[in-house]
């Protein structure tokens, strides 16, 4: 289980999260949604220590840690317990596909190197890209790097994946295949906190779904019931704007 | 002035300047190595932004940069051995060759650090959280991803640098260093075959120029493998990005 306390962080004087609650059931996918600038990725950022709140409590499973005492070796064991999907993909570009996803448990997880290559092979195999392991980021195509990404972070074995907008840099054609992955290994009971636009997904694979908006958690809730009736009136209005009723049928 | 051009002595000068060679290579070699070293210890400071250290890293680039190689040379020369001798050092005895290789030293490590800045910025931010999201600590993150990918970056930049400093090392004859050029004046003025004296002594520089450039093009193409060079205006096309790249990071970091 995954709980996030009072969690704030500003920029200067822009106060991005406002006390931020959130509990994450383990295996559940949590899917967050809200307009640009609504405080999303930084939300993310902060559970992964790659922002600093400046304020708040998480407990990840039996660690606990508080924000404003947080020291070197918490930070670390942090970051060991979730992994991290980004957007850009960001992987380490002078390494193979296979060495991407061995670089986390040879060097931080110290593992030896047939074990960490035999866990790599299956992680890269589970999202479908056994072939590819000895490809460098810039010979595979977008939904191929973020599928190693994917990968990258499942083999790390994390008490929770984050992914952040993980489809939206890449071409349409190509977020079918991802999505497909996340799926599938969403089955598998891993836990996530996925933000995304990706409507349908959000439908068909949450357990339970986030509204953001200006840095507070407006509305949460099951997906039938977010999406079905919301209560408030932002929630409605971003629904409306970002999936609107079809009008026409194809 | 001088005499008649004559050939034979071009060829009997070429193995004579040759058999100084080494002590040009020298200086190049332990001016780049010791030149690294301070380069790094020059960037640090404004790679991490430390308060009162990168504004003195600033000034010591910019009084480099901003400063003839010679009049370096000659501040070293004559310069450091009265510093010294307030601390009671002699150096009065010690070899020219230590004065040299320490100009060159200080003088590349200037250059360097700002390699070095413009290299790391260059690389991609994305690419140390990556590194910290799958727990590797800041050493680890440096050394392990962002060394690798900036030292790519930086290669055509050292190579102008090493071939710089290889021309730049003929100045030091001016101290009476006996290396390449200070063996050619002797020569010149001993025999006053002044052209057949230079001319030897440009091939020489120009055959090393060129041999370091080759290497240097070799290591980086090696370094870069991972960027797609399927065919060679693809290695000049992503050449082209990296440049880019760093340049805008440079711009948007305002330096
Ligand atoms: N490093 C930073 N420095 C200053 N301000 C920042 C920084 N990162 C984010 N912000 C600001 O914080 C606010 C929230 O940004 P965040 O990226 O978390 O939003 P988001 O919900 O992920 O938006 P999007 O849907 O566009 O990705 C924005 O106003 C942004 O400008
Ligand atoms: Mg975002």
């Amino acid at each position: 289980m995954i709980e996030l306390k009072q969690i704030s962080k500003s920029f200067g004087k822009n106060q991005v999260l406002q006390s931020i609650d959130l509990t994450v059931e383990k295996g559940e996918v949590v899917v967050i949604l809200g307009p640009s600038g609504s405080g999303k990725t930084t939300l993310l950022r902060c559970i992964n220590y790659l922002e600093k709140p400046d304020n708040g409590q998480i407990r990840i499973g039996d660690f606990k840690l508080d924000f404003k005492t947080a020291g070197k070796k918490d930070i670390h064991n942090l970051r060991q317990r979730s992994a991290m999907v980004f957007q850009h993909y960001n992987l380490f570009k002078h390494k193979t596909a296979l060495e991407n996803v061995m670089e986390g448990l040879l060097i931080v997880q110290k593992l030896p190197k047939d074990e960490a290559r035999r866990r790599s092979t299956q992680m890269l195999e589970k999202v479908g890209l056994a072939a590819k392991l000895d490809a460098y980021p810039s010979e595979l195509s977008g939904g191929q790097q973020q599928r190693v990404g994917i990968a990258r972070a499942l083999a790390l074995n994390p008490e929770v994946i984050l992914f952040d907008e993980p489809t939206s840099a890449l071409d349409p054609e190509l977020v079918g295949e991802v999505l497909d992955v996340i799926r599938k290994i969403a089955g598998e009971g891993i836990t996530m906190i996925v933000v995304t636009h990706e409507m349908g997904f959000a439908r068909d694979v949450a357990n339970h779904v986030v509204f953001m908006d200006g840095g507070v958690i407006v509305e949460e809730g099951k997906p039938s019931e977010l999406f079905g009736k919301p209560k408030e009136e932002r929630t409605k209005q971003f629904l409306k704007r970002i999936a609107p009723e079809p009008s026409y049928s194809i | 002035m001088g005499r008649k051009f004559d050939i034979h002595y071009l060829l009997d000068f070429l193995p004579k300047l040759l058999s100084y060679l080494h002590i040009t290579l020298f200086i190049v070699a332990a001016s780049i190595l010791l030149g690294l070293v301070v380069g790094f210890i020059i960037a640090l400071p404004r790679l991490y932004k430390i308060p009162v250290l990168q504004r003195a890293s600033q000034v010591y680039v910019s009084f480099f940069r901003g400063t003839p190689i010679l009049i370096q040379l000659f501040l070293i020369y004559y310069g450091l051995p009265e510093l010294l001798k307030l601390v009671h050092i002699d150096v009065s005895r010690a070899n020219v060759l230590v004065f040299v290789i320490l100009a060159y030293a200080l003088h590349s490590g200037a250059f360097i650090s700002e390699a070095i800045r413009a290299a790391v910025n260059g690389v991609d931010r994305g690419q140390v959280e990556a590194a910290y999201a799958i727990g590797m600590s800041g050493y680890q993150a440096f050394t392990r991803i962002v060394l690798p990918q900036a030292l790519a970056i930086s290669i055509p930049i050292l190579a102008n640098l090493v071939i710089g400093n290889l021309k730049d090392t003929s100045l030091a004859f001016t101290l009476g260093a006996m290396e390449m050029t200070g063996k050619s004046q002797t020569l010149a003025s001993a025999t006053q075959h002044f052209i057949e004296t230079y001319i030897a002594l440009s091939l020489i520089y120009f055959v090393i120029s060129t041999i370091l450039e080759r290497t240097f093009h070799y290591l980086e193409r090696r370094l870069l493998r991972h960027e797609k060079q399927v065919a060679e205006p693809a290695v000049r096309y992503g050449k082209r990005r990296l440049w880019k790249r760093t340049l805008i990071t440079r711009l948007e970091k305002g330096g």
